[in-house]
């Protein structure tokens, strides 16, 4: 282990301490009608899905949501009338069934989804990453994800989603992906240090990718570590501080989704809001108390109910954090270097 | 059911596909009842079975039962290496490494298309423009780049006629399209679905025009039964036959796997 002490007169400090509150990230770095894209966009696991909640605590509206999967983020969203247009892989919440606040809106024909699969949807990120102007498609060709567009309805078949490219080595024909850059990434991670620097454990699943292509990025952490567990495992840190704007603390942050390490899913509370966003009265109840129920962290765990969160941490995979523990900021030490917000 | 064991067809159907896997195979398995089947040979007949998810989850077997989804903690305890998206549906299932590949499907056609994207009223189709579904499914998720690239595919889904349609409504994930060498056109490195084991049997592509017929029905099914829930005229084997009902140590081996009952639940 990295014990002895670091001469950080000797490291350059050009990064600076980037804590924020959720509130204010979500009020600098969010807009009506903005490409919001958030990560891991996991259906059951890792999602930025409080930065979601305060999205709606501030009213954004028009979003552009680009989810590699649905997650309960881009259901309450979508079942509260936020996102007129979604692109996604993957769209319902696996073995907890259809997305029903997506699927609503969808059927309604309120917002617009159009379809990709999982492995092509990250090629675009990757796409975005690289600025390349597109990436060569050997999947979705042949089906009806390649000519069918949600955002062209008229097109059939559609000629501007994944139009076929010949390729000029081999002569065969393939697809051409788009490339994404979302506006604004909010990427939920395990762990992060003040400056930017981030772990995930767990399925990265394409968080590495988006970090690249979105032209901004927030982390939304499950806890704040110090920067020398960052120096202790930096093949571990796929996030580097220099690409990210903000980093928000906000403990159960995926909640009900799970976060390997620290929380299991809430099986109950899954069900509950899902079944909750299959109507609209539903859904504005669910707002009523579980968006507009707590101001802080500590209503927020309570909101939960601090039962709940104790059960939820008895995950079988707290083994996974042993090595990190040391380094873990206590929320006192975290409100210390949150405190005056700089600009 | 008038056989010796006391099992349900969703159990059985789980028992067909796992047989389908052989030891040492690259194995990629969808969310859900796909897993239980997967990891069911796993525990059973096939120790040596290389898994995975599309997450980027190696090396894991599920703790507590049916992992919730591809990345859920059930799954995400005792893995080896913990990677991305990229690396599993394309390092390694696009690239052709993959030997074989479990998918779901709401709706399946004759020639083993998947559609998990949405379902039309009227007659069933989208028609010429992009008309809004009745009912919204969940997409193709990583099924499509499965279907594309794994080397044998075996689908697996409840039989009943709604089911198993003459043509799919949307191609979420390719099967062998409009039959034949159809595949090709689009050079896929995967082979297409090798099988579609249902609730009540088994069927196999015809080698030449790759129209599914029956292979196989269950001690408690018939050809009629199978027959009477299927969309289209289904032809039936020359060689079809009966699957034998699961062993014990079959029954056990998946109940392990199964620890919440999700293929108990009637």
């Amino acid at each position: 282990m990295l014990d002895r002490p670091i001469n950080t007169n000797r490291i350059k400090q050009m990064s600076r301490n980037k804590i924020l509150s959720l509130a204010e990230a979500v009020k600098r770095y969010s807009w009506d009608g903005m490409q919001y894209a958030s990560g891991a966009a996991l259906p059951v696991g890792s999602d930025a899905v409080v930065f979601g909640r305060e999205l709606l605590r501030q009213q954004r509206r028009h979003l552009h949501a680009l989810f590699h999967c649905n997650t309960q983020q881009l259901n309450l969203l979508a079942a509260a009338g936020a996102v007129d247009k979604a692109e996604c892989g993957f769209s319902g919440l696996e073995v907890f069934g259809f997305a029903n606040g997506l699927r609503r809106a969808v059927e309604s024909g309120q917002l617009a989804l159009e379809d990709y699969s999982n492995l092509s949807f990250n090629l675009r990120l990757l796409a975005g990453a690289m600025n390349w102007p597109f990436a060569p498609a050997t999947v979705n060709i042949g089906s009806d994800i390649q000519w069918r567009s949600a955002f062209a309805p008229d097109e059939q078949p559609a000629k501007h989603k994944i139009p076929t490219v010949t390729d000029p080595f081999s002569g065969r024909e393939v697809g051409a992906l788009s490339p994404l850059q979302p506006d604004v990434a909010a990427i939920h991670v395990s762990l992060a240090d003040p400056l930017g620097n981030a772990i995930m454990l767990g399925t990265e699943w394409s968080r590495f990718e988006l970090s690249r292509a979105a032209k901004k990025v927030v982390l939304i952490a499950d806890a704040i570590v110090d920067t020398a567990c960052m120096r202790q495992f930096p093949n571990l840190v796929r996030i580097p501080d220099i690409i990210v704007e903000a980093v928000v603390y906000w403990p159960l942050a995926a909640w009900p989704q799970s976060s390997p390490g620290f929380y299991d899913v809430d099986e109950a509370h899954m069900k509950a809001m899902n079944k909750a966003l299959a109507s609209a009265e539903g859904t504005a109840e669910y707002i009523k108390r579980y968006v507009e129920g707590y101001s802080d962290i500590d209503s927020y765990l309570d909101m939960i109910g601090r039962d709940t969160v104790e059960q939820l941490s008895q995950t079988e995979t707290a083994f996974l954090l042993d090595p990190f523990r040391k380094w873990i900021k206590t929320p006192d030490e975290i409100a210390a270097l949150s405190a005056g917000e700089n600009p | 059911m008038s056989t010796s064991l006391d099992y349900t067809r969703q159990e059985m159907m789980a028992i067909a596909t796992g047989r389908e896997l052989r030891d040492d195979d690259l194995a990629i398995f969808g969310v859900g009842l796909s897993m239980l089947a997967g990891y069911f040979a796993q525990a059973c007949h096939a120790p040596n079975i290389r898994t995975m998810t599309e997450g980027g989850v190696y090396g894991a077997t599920p703790v507590g039962g049916l992992p919730w989804g591809i990345e859920c903690n059930r799954i995400s305890s005792n893995a080896t290496s913990f990677t991305n998206a990229i690396d599993a549906l394309g390092f390694l299932v696009a690239s052709g490494r993959c030997d074989v590949g479990i998918i779901g499907a709401a709706q399946v056609d004759k020639f083993g298309n998947v559609n998990t994207t949405g379902i039309w009223d009227g007659d069933g189709t989208i028609g010429d423009t992009y008309r809004l579904p009745k009912t919204r499914l969940t997409g193709a998720g990583g099924a499509n780049d499965i279907a594309c690239g794994a080397g044998r595919v075996i689908i697996m889904v409840t039989h009943e006629a709604k089911r198993f349609a003459d043509k799919v409504s949307y191609i979420s994930s390719p099967g062998y399209l409009d039959g034949g060498n159809a595949r090709e056109r689009h050079g896929f490195v995967g082979g297409g679905p090798s099988a579609i084991v249902t609730t009540l049997g088994i069927m196999r592509p015809d080698p030449q025009t790759k129209e599914f017929v029956l292979d196989a029905w269950y001690p408690f099914s018939s050809i009629e039964e199978i027959r009477a829930n299927t969309g289209w005229d289904l032809k039936v084997s020359s060689n079809a036959h009966v699957v034998p009902e699961p062993t014990a140590e079959e029954l056990a081996a998946l109940r392990r796997v199964d620890e919440t009952g999700m293929l108990r639940k009637k």
